[in-house]
């Protein structure tokens, strides 16, 4: 069986360090693209099962944009999302207490950032699970 | 796969993604810091912050002032002969600090561009009263009593609004927002 491939989309190296070795750890192949431009790039080319987006990175959210353009895309938007951000401390738009709605994609569920390894693997494996069910279908 | 970018990558990724790092193209002629009406208050003048930058001096550059001293004038930005965009460079420099949290705790700049943003939001519009304080307290008791007065003035000449004022249809100012950024509230 092939590896399952992972792609991330942050603009913050460090945290890709981070979550790279978790998700490598549980056996998956992660590769990584630091500005949404080389991101969207590697998602046309590479044939990912999962990609784990940022939402704040460049100018603002261009996260958002990503979204928007895999949403456009008749192949990618199958594709399940999870989105990792830190929106929340970023930007002064939300206040305490308020949910994030980002709700740009039919496929994506939210973390939060800093997230928690386990709760990471959890919603990885969930999200494979679905879309593989849906593909039987 | 990409390798891990360099300090420099990151903030040519947070300037401009789509068109590599024009802060590379930098000649040094120090036209922008001849030009910064503020740069007697920065202890790295435009020109030295951007070389810094080209050199990966992280931690230098996040510990200097320039970038939250500069005004947004876009003098530089105008006269630079390289055509590099160095306000946006700033606000770039500005973003990785908030964002990463890096900016010590008395600075005012992050505070202010966090009031002055949801008070856009709420009303639409900006209202000095609630922006004030912000950096108000950082100044000494005399220059908060002339702002005070200031102040108190231009309510009793009608220059400045008593309550917040909303501008009309605040609703759809909202929904654009959302449209650009996640932010809370129905989807």
């Amino acid at each position: 069986m092939t590896q399952t491939r992972l792609l991330i989309i942050d603009d913050d190296p460090d945290y890709v360090d981070g979550i790279k070795s978790i998700l490598e750890k549980a056996d998956y192949v992660v590769d990584a693209a630091y500005n949404p431009k080389d991101g969207f790039e590697a998602l046309e080319t590479g044939n990912y099962d999962l990609l784990l987006l940022d939402i704040m990175m460049g100018r603002g959210a261009e996260g958002v944009m990503v979204a928007r353009k895999i949403n456009k895309d008749p192949v990618l938007r199958e594709m399940p999302v999870l989105i990792i951000t830190g929106v929340r401390e970023q930007i002064a738009f939300l206040f305490p207490g308020q949910a994030v709605h980002p709700g740009i994609l039919p496929t994506d569920e939210l973390l939060e950032k800093p997230v928690n390894p386990d709760l990471l693997i959890e919603k990885v494996e969930a999200l494979l699970k679905e879309a593989k069910e849906k593909k039987a279908k | 796969m990409a390798a891990k970018p360099t300090f420099s990558q990151e903030i040519s990724n947070l300037l401009y993604a789509s068109q590599g790092s024009p802060l590379k193209n930098c000649i040094q002629c120090g036209t922008c810091s001849g030009t910064c009406p503020v740069v007697n208050y920065m202890d790295q003048t435009p020109r030295r912050l951007i070389g810094m930058i080209n050199a990966n001096l992280k931690e230098d550059v996040l510990d200097c002032n320039t970038y939250w001293f500069c005004a947004s004038c876009y003098h530089c930005t105008v006269r630079c002969p390289a055509k590099i965009d160095i306000a946006e460079a700033m606000y770039a420099v500005k973003r990785y600090s908030i964002w990463h949290k890096t900016y010590s705790e008395d600075l005012v700049g992050p505070t202010f561009s966090e009031t002055f943003v949801k008070t856009i939001i709420n009303n639409g519009r900006s209202f000095e009263p609630v922006l004030a304080p912000t950096y108000m307290f950082s100044m000494g008791i005399k220059e908060v009593l002339q702002e005070a007065y200031m102040g108190t003035q231009m309510m009793l000449k009608g220059r400045m609004p008593v309550l917040p004022t909303k501008i009309k249809r605040l609703d759809n100012f909202k929904k654009v927002i959302r449209r650009i950024i996640p932010m809370g509230g129905e989807k």
